[in-house]
């Protein structure tokens, strides 16, 4: 199990796309099949690859890693429900983009396991552990509804150029689409908010000062503040149609700056980090994994 | 193989020659039982608006000026002119053309599912009617397996090629479910119908017509369970409409950008896909964006179509290989069973002969042979016995698995050579 690197379910993914996009050309259905096999080839590696690593969460390496594990799954059970469709066209490059980000951003150091610091006291990694999934959940709900919104775009750009239904990229009606994207963002937004307000429990169980000032902090609560317009825009100004999309995919590259600029979690491996921006006003600052150790 | 199909399809034959030949439900039966009944053949007809064939299969062998002379008795026409537009097809070349009609590679739209069903029905016809016999019988259901795998081994069937099944396509590329849509009608064409009668499959929540004439609308409406509004009253039907067809015979625009922008003003539902199909237009066409509001009209139906039918062509190799295989597999399947019964007897006949010479020979060399001297004489015998036999087993394999009539031929010279008896 241990032999199992990032590179292995990678490359089951990327033959998992490259068989997709073959039967966009060919059309034949058994290639959707045998890239239907990779990707589940691709889960299966990676699934024991977090189970015998344990990526620590803290690092965004184990965070895309967690993010891409869940979207394989969405791409196995969408594949599986929307057969006829280009799924994984749009799905697979999206986790592999994930992955490759995660590798790109640093891989922790091999002493580094757990996915919450066992050092914590229980109290403590109950409310980390409740902050952290709650969190995961929200992101990979806006991923759900980036995709989505970039589905809608292709579709919408299909119709608007009157492309013959069946012709090329087959994809889900625009209706189904739009629900996709409203139901996604509607799980984020009180995924994200309860995430907050579990790490904020967690902080004043601590006692610790607040630094509104802290990059975690203020890339967290402005991704909030994006989702919170988002839904405003989409249920007080009725946008809808491509408009809402393009404010999606506006989210998307929010978060995706979040999670690149700075992690929203505590790590005990970044003094550096600490030092530089003081004490965090919320459970996500590094504070919390220093402070608790024992 | 005495297999024979005569007919004309839209090929050879114009529409007022085809339309007077086609049989009607009552003369289809009459038909069929004077083919069994006088001229002693197995027969099916197969009778559709494209094509009029009759398959013919066993009796007397005979060329196909009776049949033509039957037909244009039958309906009324002068034979000599009616033989210049039948074709015939005879043996082999019958099975392969009956599998393609029935694959619908010799259909006026390649591809359409609807040939396979009328060949299917047109031989239950003539099962009913007790005018089928061994041939048609293996025959009929072989071309159903046939049109079977060649709509799902290849894509000939794939698309849809009428303008209204075109137009539902693309409804179905907006909308996910229908059960709260409203479809608006505006007009009463023809083409119309047609559409609406596709849409109405989608089960839209409702259904309104309009007309300029408010008692064509009231007859449109109860045709399709919908509702009948005002002509005044466009405008507030548009608001609420989610799929508008319009098919009127106005002249000019209906619903100019100007008048639409004010419509869209007032929506507040999602986007809308109008399907415009009259000619001229009802609807200007810059009010497509893509967005909020999706216009199709004929032409964009049309090159579907056209697209649909590009494609489909693309299939029509592997559908042919297919035919050429399943024509093989049908007439080897068919000498099996007609030359079986022939050869086997052929075999027992040798066979009693060739154990009755070696007894008698063995008997008078009694005392003088060893066991396996025995055993050399019976192989030396048995070989003689094959080698002169393959001859005649083969040609008539060869024979039948052509589909010529040579085979009937061949097996009435070896009965009477060999004099066989039933």
């Amino acid at each position: 199990m241990n032999r199992i690197t990032v590179l292995c379910f990678m490359a089951s993914y990327v033959l998992a796309l490259l068989l997709e996009l073959l039967q966009l050309w060919l059309g034949r259905f058994y290639l959707r099949v045998l890239a239907l096999i990779a990707g589940f080839a691709g889960l299966i590696a990676q699934t024991l690859y977090l189970y015998s690593r344990r990526p620590p969460l803290v690092w965004q390496f184990g965070w895309m890693l967690f993010m891409a594990w869940i979207l394989a799954i969405f791409y196995l059970c969408g594949a599986v429900q929307h057969r006829r469709f280009s799924w994984g066209v749009f799905v697979l490059p999206l986790l592999l983009g994930l992955l490759a980000l995660g590798l790109a951003l640093g891989t922790p150091p091999p002493e580094a396991r757990g996915l919450v610091q066992a050092e914590l006291v229980s109290t403590d990694r109950f409310w980390i552990a409740l902050h952290i999934g709650l969190i995961l959940l929200a992101t990979v709900s806006v991923c759900i509804a980036f995709l989505a919104s970039v589905m809608y775009l292709f579709q919408s750009h299909r119709l608007r150029t009157k492309t013959p239904p069946g012709e090329g990229l087959r994809l889900l009606s625009l209706e189904r689409l739009e629900d996709m994207n409203r139901q996604a963002i509607i799980l984020a937004f009180p995924l994200l908010t309860a995430g907050i307000l579990a790490g904020m429990a967690l902080m004043l169980q601590g006692n610790r000062a607040v630094s509104w000032m802290d990059l975690r902090v203020l890339s967290t609560n402005s991704l909030w503040l994006v989702f919170a317009l988002l839904l405003y825009l989409r249920y007080g100004y009725h946008l809808r149609g491509r408009q809402i999309a393009f404010l999606t995919i506006v989210a998307f590259v929010v978060l995706l700056c979040c999670l690149a600029l700075t992690h929203p979690l505590p790590h005990p491996d970044r003094p550096q980090q600490e030092g530089r921006q003081g004490e965090a006003n919320c459970p996500t600052s590094a504070s919390i994994g220093r402070d608790e150790r024992t | 193989m005495n297999l024979w199909a005569i007919g004309c399809s839209y090929r050879t034959t114009p529409v007022e020659i085809r339309e007077r030949l086609a049989f009607t439900d009552e003369q289809l039966n009459q038909a069929l039982r004077q083919l069994a009944d006088s001229l002693g053949f197995e027969a099916v007809i197969l009778s559709t608006c494209n094509r009029v064939e009759v398959y013919l299969a066993g009796g007397p062998p005979q060329p196909p000026d009776s049949l033509t002379d039957f037909l244009a008795n039958f309906h009324g026409l002068n034979p000599q002119e009616l033989r210049s537009y039948l074709y015939v097809h005879q043996g082999k070349a019958a099975v392969k053309h009956l599998f393609r009609v029935a694959a619908s590679l010799d259909s006026l739209l390649i591809g359409e599912g609807q040939i396979a069903g009328q060949v299917k029905k047109s031989y239950e016809r003539a099962l009913a009617a007790g005018t089928t016999g061994p041939l048609l019988n293996l025959l009929f259901p072989h071309a159903r397996q046939v049109a079977r795998r060649v709509r799902t081994e290849t894509g000939i069937s794939q698309g849809h090629v009428s303008v209204s099944s075109a137009a539902v396509d693309y409804v179905r590329e907006v909308f996910d479910h229908f059960g709260d849509k409203t479809v608006l009608v505006i007009g009463a064409g023809k083409m119309g119908e047609l559409t609406l009668k596709h849409l109405k499959e989608l089960r839209p929540g409702h259904i309104l017509v309009t007309n300029r004439s408010p008692e064509k609308a009231r007859q449109v409406a109860a045709g399709c369970r919908g509702e009948a509004i005002p002509w005044e009253k466009l405008d507030d039907a548009l608001t609420q409409a989610d799929i508008v067809l319009s098919t009127t015979g106005s002249p000019e625009l209906i619903v100019s950008r100007d008048r639409y922008n004010r419509i869209l003003a007032r929506r507040t539902r999602g986007p809308m896909v109008i399907l415009d199909i009259a000619v001229p237009r009802d609807f200007d066409p810059r009010i497509h964006d893509g967005d909020r509001t999706f216009l199709f009209n004929i032409d964009d139906l049309r090159i579907i179509r056209d697209k649909t039918l590009a494609r489909r062509r693309e299939h029509i190799g592997p559908a042919e290989a297919i035919v050429e295989q399943e024509t093989s597999r049908f007439l080897k399947d068919w000498a099996r069973r007609s030359n079986g019964p022939v050869i086997e007897r052929l075999t027992q006949q040798f066979e009693a002969r060739r154990r009755e010479i070696v007894g008698n020979l063995l008997s008078r060399l009694n005392g003088k042979l060893d066991d396996a001297d025995r055993q050399y004489i019976d192989k030396a015998f048995s070989l003689f016995q094959n080698q002169l036999l393959h001859g005649p087993i083969s040609a008539l394999s060869e024979e039948s698995r052509s589909g010529g009539s040579g085979s009937h031929t061949l097996i009435e010279a070896l009965r009477k050579l060999f004099r066989l008896h039933d």
